[in-house]
């Protein structure tokens, strides 16, 4: 019974806690049903002029992010871009987990022979590049994560260089939810 | 489903999984001076060679110096071809490689230089390539390798099976930039031992580079 009361405090204050999470991100009034979680960004070097933050989005009824921006004196312009491999888009792949090497790889040479293993994919020898995306689609119920070889909001004309553990403000605009306001946190990693 | 027929099914399975595990160390036992079948990474027959390809390093320890596309002796040199514009592959890449270099104990790590070649000189100038690359690795250890000359650029491209595409320019003069973001590991024959595409897990390269640095510093193994 001790048990059982203790697990109820716990789900109960819980409850509590995501309660008064919720209530500081959405100012609008709309009825926000995007969350988004483990916003960062990677540290950058003191020569970069770009960067990439990396997030999580979740929405219950579906949403549609149409723009993501950063204040000026972080950088000047603020895009969502999708990395591609060989102009196709590679972030549907991503959850594809461990590729076999051996069967996908594009190289032309023809009597080369590619021997690999191990848990990874890619295509080898395949051009990796990345566009421009002027929205991105959050199916309902689905969680859409931005994420390094993927999805990214892409930093333009950095002002100055991200330390590791700095935070930067980015503002999201979503269809149906409006703005969100989240913090990513750099991560030199 | 049958349930009396599953149980011997199950064993046959075992069974065979286990005689294939037995073949399989048999096989690996056969071939255990080669190290080429252990390796996780792409290995290629033949293997591409590096001979006669040395860019400008622009490295505050060459200052414009040329060097050779190889490993020292008994070494491996990385080589990676990018830009530092790059928002998303290349500093994952740079910082993925970071993980495997610290894996390794100082005396294999010192055998080891890690080369970025930029594939888009105009805006990499020598000094923007050395404040990416000293964020990522200790100064000693990299080299940043530039040429304006798209000829040159493209023959070393070429002896890896590397290669870039400049984008047009839009109304600001940005221009996108896709490139093969394979990391290459060259031995001091100029050989490519192995290269890994975007995203191997850094355990996986670290597991490499050790394997590549035993055998090599044991030329009679």
């Amino acid at each position: 019974m001790k048990k059982l009361a203790l697990l109820l405090t716990l789900v109960l204050s819980m409850g509590v806690v995501l309660a008064a999470c919720g209530s500081d991100d959405s100012d609008s009034g709309s009825s926000s049903s995007v969350e988004v979680t483990d916003v960062w960004t990677r540290a950058t070097t003191p020569t970069q002029d770009t960067g990439a933050v990396y997030m999580t989005i979740n929405s219950a009824d579906g949403d549609t992010l149409t723009d993501a921006s950063v204040p000026t004196s972080v950088a000047g312009k603020t895009e969502i871009h999708e990395t591609t491999t060989d102009g196709e888009a590679t972030a549907a792949e991503d959850s594809m987990e461990s590729g076999n090497m051996e069967s996908d790889s594009s190289m032309e040479g023809n009597s080369e022979e590619m021997h690999g293993s191990g848990d990874m994919h890619g295509d080898s020898g395949a051009m990796m590049g990345m566009k421009q995306i002027d929205q991105l689609d959050i199916p309902a119920g689905e969680t859409v994560t931005l994420e390094p070889g993927g999805f990214h909001i892409m930093l333009l004309e950095l002002k100055g260089q991200i330390n590791d553990g700095d935070t930067i403000p980015v503002t999201l605009t979503f269809e149906k939810a409006g703005e969100v306001q989240v913090e990513a946190v750099a991560k030199d990693e | 489903m049958e349930v009396p027929g599953v149980r011997s099914v199950t064993i046959g399975r075992v069974l065979s999984a286990t005689l294939l595990a037995v073949v399989l160390t048999v096989l690996a036992a056969g071939c255990g001076s080669d190290s080429s079948d252990e390796l996780n990474g792409i290995t290629r027959v033949p293997p591409a060679k590096t001979e006669n390809v040395a860019l400008p390093d622009e490295s505050p320890e060459s200052k414009g110096k040329t060097v050779a596309l190889k490993g020292e002796d008994g070494g491996l040199m990385l080589v990676y071809f990018g830009y530092t514009s790059c928002p998303d592959v290349c500093p994952t890449s740079m910082a993925d490689l970071r993980l495997a270099l610290a894996d390794l104990d100082p005396e294999q790590r010192e055998r080891v230089q890690v080369s970025m070649v930029t594939v888009d000189p105009k805006r990499d100038s020598g000094k923007v390539l050395n404040g990416y690359l000293g964020h990522f690795f200790n100064q000693g250890e990299y080299h940043s390798l530039r040429t304006e000359q798209p000829g040159k650029l493209a023959r070393a491209e070429k002896a890896f099976g590397a290669s870039h595409e400049l984008g047009k320019p839009d109304a600001e003069g940005e221009y996108d930039v896709s490139h093969t973001a394979q990391i290459y590991a060259v031995d001091d024959r100029g050989v490519v031992q192995v290269e890994w595409p975007f995203q191997t897990d850094p355990e996986l390269i670290s597991q490499d580079l050790k394997n590549l640095l035993e055998n090599n510093s044991n030329p009679d193994a």
